[in-house]
């Protein structure tokens, strides 16, 4: 078997939200007191693998743990328990513009956004007129980003990470961006990457995306995995689950 | 096979040391462009922007000299205006590390969650972005002192500028440290911005900046060890040799360097042992 674009194995990811989240000095000092904690369980024995050159979405409702699995891929977080290999230079695009200051201006932003993905500034430099050009700004490129549209605002945050030339791709809910015509220019890109044996790891909830897009999906349920398998597939299962579910509570 | 020896496991922690100063050199423009990027949208959205810089010290400054200088009749105003001011610009400094610091890794929350990097970039480029500001307001403050000397007889005022810059180095290295133990503790206690304010005046009542030096003759030994062990009394005395050309003290050099090189050591010891978790905290 040829080695996995990731692998991901038996992961749990758990919180303790007083502790882990916004402690301040009374909870602290309330926390040392009482000493329960109670924990969130956000992945639950998660395992699967994502082949180069595949296209996997993730689909699952709020609070599902769609965007911790996402971090624990990108390995800004630790999980528990459980191994993570990415084989690969992973772009983690988890969100877009991720590194923009919005008072700064767009060409600023590039560079802000590639040297903190992890390119020199000679890099950012050869790259600069490509992204500029693909996020077809003209001359706005100029402008602080805060008075872009948010169509613009993706535009260049996309076209950013796009010439950070990534192996793998992790998407946090951005791929609808932009207006029709740069949506399809993007998932050309993307499409591009594919067949150039990158990865590309998707969340999203735009179901016919996902459909259309992905070649196989994951369903994520309360941190557990309830279901893998070709993408339209998934889909299909998980809205009819969904509205079953709305029928039952409604 | 379980555990690695106690030689292997210190290789171990020193080869990885060394990996993640390489990374942090490697990633040396991101902090810088970083730090510049705050310092210009920070004066983009505030009118008067880098002049803060000058005019906070200054004007805390000027408080002071008015309350103690004029108030109080000093023989010579002038005098301890220079005195104060040499004093509390480079003291702006560090309370701006500081609070920089605190703030980096909370203010970078995003970049934190979907990025890899040594964590300790971000209270570097806090620390960039006040280098920046205490600069400028070292040039602003150089005039000053040039302007006062004029009108101070005698040769009471003569530059050691040569050394500026090496006393500059101790103070960031000093700051550097303070931010990284900031930055750490900032983080699961939301509460210490609220209290860095009233560390920063207690710590500046009890360096001799607006109280003039003659004040320790009146101290008993064991006190007045325990004013001068203040990090800050060396540095702010290692500025007033370099600005104001008093003489440098051995003493003072050797406690700024190692109060600095121990700051440095153990800020970035206990931010980088806990870098790993801080995501959980955001
Ligand atoms: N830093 C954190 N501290 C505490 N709980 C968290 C943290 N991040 C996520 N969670 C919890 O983990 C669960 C999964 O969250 P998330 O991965 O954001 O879900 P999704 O992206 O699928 O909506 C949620 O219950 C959320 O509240
Ligand atoms: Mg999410």
């Amino acid at each position: 078997m040829t080695r996995p674009a990731i692998l991901v194995e038996h992961v749990d990811v758990r919180f303790r939200p007083f502790v882990d989240r916004k402690p301040t000095l009374r909870r602290s000092l309330a926390n040392l007191r009482t000493r329960q904690v109670e924990e969130v369980v956000a992945l639950d024995d998660v395992t699967f693998r994502v082949e180069k050159g595949e296209a996997f979405g993730v689909i699952g409702r709020n609070g599902a743990g769609k965007s911790t699995l996402l971090r624990v891929m990108a390995r800004t977080l630790k999980p528990n328990t459980g191994r993570v290999v990415v084989n690969g230079r992973a772009s983690t695009l988890l969100q877009l513009g991720v590194g923009f200051n919005p008072e700064l201006s767009g060409a600023r932003n590039i560079y802000l956004g590639g040297l903190s993905a992890g390119l020199r500034k000679a890099e950012v430099d050869e790259i600069f007129d490509d992204v500029v050009e693909y996020s077809g700004l003209g001359d706005a490129i100029h402008r602080p980003v805060k008075t872009y549209s948010s169509g613009m605002f993706s535009r260049l945050a996309f076209s950013v990470s796009m010439h950070l030339d990534p192996d793998i791709l992790l998407l946090d809910e951005v791929l609808a961006v932009g207006d029709a015509e740069f949506r399809e220019k993007s998932m050309q890109s993307m499409r591009d990457l594919l067949d150039r044996a990158g990865t590309i790891v998707f969340v999203s909830h735009a179901l016919p995306q996902v459909a259309d897009f992905c070649d196989r999906a994951m369903w994520l349920d309360a941190g557990r995995v309830r279901m893998i398998g070709e993408a339209k597939e998934v889909v299909d299962v998980y809205r009819e689950y969904e509205k079953e579910r709305r029928a039952s509570a409604g | 096979m379980s555990s690695s020896s106690p030689a292997s496991g210190a290789v171990g922690r020193v080869s990885r040391a060394r990996e993640y100063l390489a990374e942090l050199w490697r990633r040396r423009e991101f902090a810088v462009a970083l730090g510049l990027g705050n310092l210009k949208a920070r004066n983009a959205s505030t009118s008067l922007g880098l002049v803060w810089w000058v005019l906070n010290p200054l004007l805390l400054g000027a408080v002071y000299f008015l309350v103690f200088g004029i108030f109080f009749q000093r023989q010579e105003p002038l005098r301890f205006l220079v005195y104060l001011l040499s004093g509390m610009f480079p003291f702006h400094f560090t309370s701006q590390a500081m609070t920089g610091g605190a703030n980096s890794i909370i203010q970078n929350a995003k970049l934190l969650a979907n990025l890899r990097f040594p964590r300790l970039l971000l209270p570097i480029s806090a620390l960039v972005e006040s280098l920046v500001g205490f600069v400028a307001s070292l040039g602003v403050l150089m005039v000053i002192l040039f302007i006062a000397g004029q009108l101070i007889p005698e040769t009471f005022f003569t530059f050691r500028l040569a050394y500026l810059p090496l006393v500059v180095l101790i103070h960031l290295t000093f700051n550097l440290g303070l931010g990284a133990l900031t930055a750490r503790l900032a983080v699961p206690f939301r509460d210490l911005n609220n209290l860095i304010p009233y560390v920063n005046r207690i710590w500046l009542y009890v360096t001799p900046i607006i109280w003039p030096l003659s004040l320790l003759d009146g101290l008993s030994g064991p006190m007045r060890s325990l004013v001068q062990i203040n990090p800050m009394y060396s540095i702010v005395g290692l500025y007033r040799s370099a600005l104001l050309g008093t003489p440098f003290i051995g003493d003072q050099v050797v406690r700024a360097l190692a109060w600095s090189a121990l700051t440095v050591v153990v800020g970035v010891y206990l931010f980088v042992r806990q870098e790993g978790h801080m995501v959980r905290y955001l």
